[in-house]
C-alpha cells in the first residue's frame, strides 16, 4: 500500500510516500521547504501560509520524483488536520482535498500529534513506551491504554519549544532556537538559581522564561546554560516520576526539541536509573515532517474506509488524547 | 537493608528503628541535574515533606509518624504502613475508596495544605484506613488556585492510568471534597480547575 502525506501545521510544508507492508513501513519519500522568518521574530500565521502555497506545487511533485511513482499509484492521501496555525491548516488540506477529489483517491485527517509518536515507533522499534513529546507545540508525557493516548503529565502554559524559542528570540536569536541556545550553553557551566516549577506530572516554564530574561544582562550564556539546566531538569524528573508510576519499560522521545543533545543525554540517565530502554526519533524525522502525517494515514486505512471531502475538516485545537486509537 | 522502591525522586528501603520495621526514604544526587539545582531540590524537598507529614496529623490525616531526619544526606526514617498503594487495588475498591480520598484532600485543603503530588500511589490503605504519603511536593497555600492545581493533578491521573473508572471515581471524589471544604468553596474551587484546563494545549476553547 503506497500513501502520500501532506504536513503544514507550522513552519513546514512537507511531502512524503510511504510504502506499508504488513505491519513494516518504508519511507520512500519526504521533501520539506521550511518557512524562516526573520531574526528575533516568530512565526507569522500568514506569512507562513503563503510560503506554503508558494512551495506545495515543487514539494509535491520533487516529492513523487524521488519516489518514483505518479499520483496514479496513490492508494490513500493523508494529511495534518490539527493541531496547528490555521492558514497553514488549511494549505495542506487544500493540496490533499484537489488531489484526492481530482483522482477520487481515499482521504485521511491526520491528528499531527499521533503522527510524531507512530513515525517515532515506526523507526525506533519502541512497543509499549512512554512518549516524551517535546516540540513548539506540545510538552506531553504519554501512554497508551484502552484504546487512546492518555496524558500522564503535560506543561499548564508554554511548551518546551515555545520556553527556548521566546527567550532565544528575547536575545536576538532566529526561530528555532534550540541550536543557538545550545551552542551558546555550552561555552559556560555557571549555574544561576532559577524557578524550578514541577506540580506532580505537569510543569510550568512561564516563570522560569521572565526569571532568565531578567538574568540576561548579566551574561547570555550563563542564562542559556541555566535555562537548558533548569528546564531540562524539571522535563527529567516529570519523565522520572511518569515512569516510576506507570512501571513502563520503554522511553521514547519524538518531536523538534528531541534533537537537543544535554536533554536526550540527561533523559538516558533518568533511563539507566530505571533499567528503561531509551530510545529517540532519528533527528532528520523527530521534527515536523511528512511522513509522520503519511504513515498514521496508512495505520487508520487499516480499519477505516477515507471520509467523504465534506468533512475533511482542518481544527486548530485537537487534542490527541482524544483521538481514538483502532489499529 | 532491602530497597523496595526505586521512586521517581527516592529511593525507598525497608529497614530498623528500634528493632521496628521502618521505611528509610533517600533522595540520592541525580547526576543528570545541575549540582547547585540538585542539592537544592533535594534539602528543600526534605525538610518539606518531614514537616508537612507531622503538621497534618494534628488535624487528623492519617501519615507515617517520622523518626529521624537526615538533612545531609536527605534522608527521612519513618514509620513503615505495610498495605497497599490505591493504585494497586481493584476498580471498585478505588471507586469506593474515592470518597474517602476527596475528605481526606479537603481536609488538607481547609487546613492551606497542598498536597502537590496526588496520584493514586501516595495514597496508601491500610486496616481500613487510608494513609497518605509523599509530601515532598507539598505547601502551605490558603489560595485556590492552587487547591485546584491539586485537584487537577488526581483528575489527571483518574483519566490516564484509571481510564475505564475515570467517572464514577472522579464523581465520588468531589462528592467527598464537597462535604468538608462546603458548597461555596467547591463551586470556587471547581470552576478554576476548568480555568486551568481551558489554559492547557489545545484545549477545546469555548
Amino acid at each position: 500500500m503506497i500513501g502520500l502525506g501532506v504536513e503544514s501545521t507550522a513552519h513546514t510544508f512537507s511531502c512524503a510516500i510511504l510504502e506499508k507492508k504488513g505491519k513494516r513501513g518504508k519511507i520512500l519519500s519526504d521533501v520539506r521547504k521550511i518557512y524562516r522568518p526573520p531574526e528575533g521574530e516568530g512565526i507569522h500565521p500568514r506569512e507562513a501560509s503563503r510560503h506554503h502555497v508558494e512551495n506545495s506545487a515543487i514539494v509535491l511533485s520533487e516529492c513523487l520524483q524521488e519516489a518514483g511513482v505518479t499520483i496514479k499509484d496513490l492508494d490513500i492521501i493523508s494529511y495534518a488536520a490539527g493541531p496547528g496555525l490555521g492558514p497553514c491548516l488549511r494549505v495542506g488540506a487544500v493540496v490533499a482535498r484537489s488531489l484526492a477529489s481530482y483522482y477520487n483517491i481515499p482521504i485521511y485527517p491526520v491528528n499531527h500529534a499521533i503522527g510524531h509518536i507512530e513515525l517515532g515507533k515506526l523507526l525506533t522499534g519502541a512497543k509499549n513506551p512512554l512518549v516524551l513529546l517535546v516540540s513548539g507545540g506540545h510538552t506531553m508525557l504519554l501512554a497508551f491504554l484502552n484504546k487512546q493516548w492518555r496524558v500522564f503529565g503535560e506543561t499548564l502554559d508554554i511548551t518546551l519549544g515555545q520556553l527556548l524559542d521566546q527567550f532565544g528570540r528575547s536575545i536576538g536569536f532566529a526561530s528555532p532556537c534550540g541550536k543557538n541556545i545550545e551552542s551558546l550553553a555550552s561555552s559556560t557551566s555557571n549555574y544561576v538559581l532559577l524557578p524550578y516549577s514541577v506540580k506532580g506530572n505537569d510543569v510550568s516554564f512561564s516563570g522560569l522564561l521572565s526569571a532568565t530574561k531578567s538574568i540576561v544582562p548579566k551574561s547570555k550564556a550563563d542564562a542559556c546554560f541555566s535555562l537548558q539546566e533548569t528546564a531540562f531538569a524539571m522535563i527529567s524528573e516529570v519523565v522520572e516520576r511518569a515512569l516510576s508510576f506507570t512501571g513502563k519499560k520503554e522511553l521514547l522521545i519524538v518531536g523538534g526539541v528531541a534533537a537537543n543533545k544535554r536533554l536526550s543525554e540527561m533523559l538516558q540517565d533518568v533511563c539507566k536509573r530505571h533499567t528503561c530502554k531509551f530510545f529517540i526519533a532519528p533527528q532528520k524525522y523527530a521534527g515536523d515532517c511528512g511522513s509522520q502525517i503519511c504513515w498514521t494515514g496508512l495505520l487508520e486505512s487499516q480499519v477505516k474506509k477515507g471520509v467523504s471531502l465534506e468533512n475533511t475538516f482542518v481544527t486548530q485545537s485537537w487534542r490527541l488524547d482524544s483521538v481514538k486509537v483502532d489499529y | 537493608m532491602k530497597l523496595i522502591k526505586k521512586g521517581a525522586e527516592a529511593d525507598i528501603y525497608l529497614t530498623k528503628w528500634n528493632n521496628f520495621p521502618a521505611i528509610l526514604k533517600i533522595r540520592k544526587t541525580k547526576r543528570y541535574r545541575n549540582l547547585i539545582l540538585d542539592s537544592k531540590i533535594r534539602k528543600h524537598r526534605t525538610t518539606k515533606e518531614a514537616q508537612t507529614i507531622s503538621e497534618v496529623k494534628s488535624f487528623g490525616i492519617p501519615t507515617p509518624i517520622v523518626y529521624c531526619v537526615n538533612l545531609k544526606k536527605s534522608s527521612i526514617i519513618m514509620q513503615e504502613i505495610p498495605g497497599k498503594t490505591v493504585h494497586d487495588l481493584s476498580d471498585t475498591k478505588i471507586i469506593q475508596l474515592s470518597k474517602e480520598i476527596g475528605k481526606l484532600v479537603g481536609i488538607m485543603h481547609k487546613n492551606g495544605i497542598m498536597h502537590g503530588d496526588l496520584t493514586t500511589s501516595n495514597f496508601i490503605l491500610y486496616k481500613n484506613k487510608v494513609y497518605v504519603i509523599d509530601f515532598g511536593l507539598s505547601q502551605k497555600t490558603i489560595k485556590s488556585e492552587d487547591h485546584a492545581v491539586d485537584l487537577r493533578l488526581i483528575k489527571e491521573i483518574l483519566n490516564s492510568a484509571h481510564a475505564k473508572i475515570m467517572v464514577s471515581a472522579w464523581k465520588n471524589f468531589l462528592s467527598g471534597y464537597k462535604s468538608v471544604v462546603g458548597p461555596t468553596n467547591y463551586a470556587k474551587i471547581i470552576h478554576l480547575v476548568y480555568e486551568i484546563e481551558s489554559r492547557g494545549r489545545y484545549a477545546t476553547v469555548v
